[in-house]
């Protein structure tokens, strides 16, 4: 459904990726890792059309999107869930939420079938939904970041660096949510990852990113046992 | 059930308020008192429109002395050297802070923080150049004259009583409307973008298209308070429009509370009336003002509206303060 080929992407003067092509089918859920500084979060900026691309195209469902304005690449469905917990901290959950949904023209009647999944995706938004966003702990700002997503009703969602500072436990209640809104709703999921392990065991195929270029592409449960990935990326 | 309470007092609290700036008048007849209430009013136009750009959306803008002076000259050309009524230059005032604010909303795009307030100094700055040395058209220094007084299809307001009461009209229109626009999901997106800009990015959101709404909302009611401006003074000249102006409203803004129309209110009233009020400590006036204005800044971050409300998002410095010893949560 989505089909990146050979980019170029620049920072200015730097070029940060180097011809990447990368694909992801209907239904999928397809990994990328790689150390710092491999270009992963470019390469979804570039996605969602944050950065703008020098050479080649992006294609989703077989139309060119390329360099277009993020607002736009949202409307069509693309959804991206930015590192960090980027959450409105002076504003409720619920509020935060409605935020998601603002690109759509929702019915009220649609809005709240949108809201319900949120909350039985994760029950604890529920909960805190009048709670302010900034007093939340990291995970339950992740949940809110994800749920935000979520709310315009994504084609294609993307994921960058979900279990970022989180503990272990949380990060297990990520990847679990993750896997339920692929299967749920049948949605492809893109998901960035230091935690390679995590991200590999999740995903259908995997796409190894060093300094801007791919290296490596394959299906995941057969790279997990590669041993330049085992040595590499998953500690031995 | 306590929130429906709430909301009656408060509807009940605001028909009493307008009641009495409705009959204030009528009791105080002094004309001097009248002048100062429409000075009063004229600011509250103009930091209605600078809460929805610096207050909400946090673009520092100091180029408000500018904006009000293109407001204010345009409808005073508008309505003696064309003759058109001035209704005509209010309008005309209205249009050009619209296309004010698309031009002027650009820069902040890509500028942020200080150097968009350098951006918005200069434009403010040129624009009091221009009107300075443009003799043929604005008169430069001596200003411009005999700006005729708002006439409402024939009824000719040539009293301060008379343009109270129409200018308090236009400003209950303004408050109501600038209100409802904070508590729209617009309102919204401009705190967003305050708060988290990436995040508004992630949401789907266009940013440079709600910057310069905001900063549009900023440049009409700009212009239109200038244009109020020099319809109350029937005169005009380019000392009026200078930096300090820009920060008197800022003072207003910050003191009265950032993003709230109360706030606005109450915090354009105190900085107009109040340095009248300490008229009687003659040469030390202006210093106690400032120093009652520093100690509402340290006292009270959010303004002073946050004495009234129980708002969570307003920090609350007393509160905090006293409750140290508590526990933390809430």
């Amino acid at each position: 459904m989505l089909k990146v080929e050979n980019i170029d992407v620049f920072y200015g003067e730097v070029q940060a990726l180097f011809n990447v092509s990368f694909e992801i089918n209907d239904t999928e859920i397809v990994s990328i890792i790689g150390a710092n500084g491999a270009g992963k979060t470019t390469l979804m900026k570039t996605i969602v059309g944050i950065n703008k691309v020098r050479r080649g195209s992006i294609k989703y469902h077989g139309k060119v999107i390329s360099n277009l304005a993020p607002h736009h690449s949202i409307y069509e469905g693309i959804v991206y869930v930015p590192e960090g917990r980027e959450v409105f901290p002076q504003m409720s959950v619920f509020e935060n939420l409605e935020m998601g949904a603002f690109s759509k023209k929702y019915t009220r009647g649609q809005f709240n079938e949108a809201l319900q999944e949120v909350f039985e995706l994760f029950p604890r938004l529920k909960e805190r939904s009048g709670q302010l966003a900034g007093t939340m702990s990291g995970g339950e700002q992740q949940m809110l970041a994800i749920g935000r997503g979520m709310m315009s009703n994504p084609k294609l969602i993307m994921f960058d660096e979900p279990s970022l500072g989180l503990a272990p436990v949380i990060v297990d209640e990520m990847f679990d949510a993750i896997v339920a809104i692929n299967r749920k709703k049948n949605t492809p999921v893109i998901i960035v990852e230091q935690n390679a392990f995590m991200a590999m065991s999740i995903s259908d195929r995997t796409y190894v990113l060093e300094v801007g270029n791919v290296t490596t592409k394959g299906i995941s449960s057969e790279l997990l046992n590669s041993p330049d990935i085992k040595k590499a990326y998953l500690g031995g | 059930m306590k929130h429906k309470n709430w909301n009656i007092v408060k509807r009940i609290g605001i028909t009493l308020f307008i009641l009495i700036l409705c009959i204030f008048p009528l009791v105080d007849t002094n004309s001097y008192h009248h002048i100062i209430l429409n000075q009063t009013l004229v600011n509250v136009v103009v930091v209605l429109g600078l809460n929805f750009i610096t207050g909400l959306t946090g673009q520092m803008n100091l180029g408000t002395a500018g904006i009000m002076a293109f407001g204010a000259y345009s409808s005073a050309l508008v309505s003696t050297k064309l003759g058109f009524p001035v209704l005509v230059g209010l309008l005309v005032a209205i249009v050009i802070g619209y296309l004010l604010g698309r031009v002027l909303g650009f820069p902040s795009l890509r500028l942020k923080g200080v150097y968009l307030s350098l951006t918005t100094i200069g434009f403010s700055e040129i624009t009091r150049l221009i009107i300075t040395n443009w003799t043929t058209l604005t008169g430069g220094t001596m200003g411009l004259q005999n700006i005729p007084s708002i006439s409402l299809f024939g009824y000719v307001l040539d009293s301060s009583t008379k343009v109270y009461y129409f200018y308090l009209f236009i400003v209950i229109v303004l408050c109501f409307t600038a209100s409802r626009i904070i508590k729209s999901k617009w309102g919204r997106v401009f705190k967003a973008i305050r708060d988290n800009i990436d995040a508004v990015e992630a949401s789907g959101i266009d940013v440079a298209k709600t910057k310069i709404l905001a900063f549009t909302l900023a440049t009409i009611l700009g212009c239109l308070g200038g244009a109020m401006y020099a319809h109350m003074m029937n005169y005009v000249n380019p000392t009026t429009f200078t930096q300090d102006l820009s920060a008197n409203f800022l003072a207003m803004m910050m003191l009265g509370g950032i993003g709230t129309v109360p706030g606005n209110i109450i915090g354009s009233s105190m900085v107009t009336i109040l340095p009248e009020l300490l008229r009687f400590l003659e040469n030390y006036y202006w210093l106690i003002f400032s120093i009652i204005a520093l100690l509402f800044a340290i006292f009270l971050p959010n303004g002073i509206v946050s004495l009234f409300t129980g708002d969570r998002r307003l920090g609350r410095f007393w509160i905090t303060k006293t409750k140290k010893g508590e526990s933390s949560h809430e």
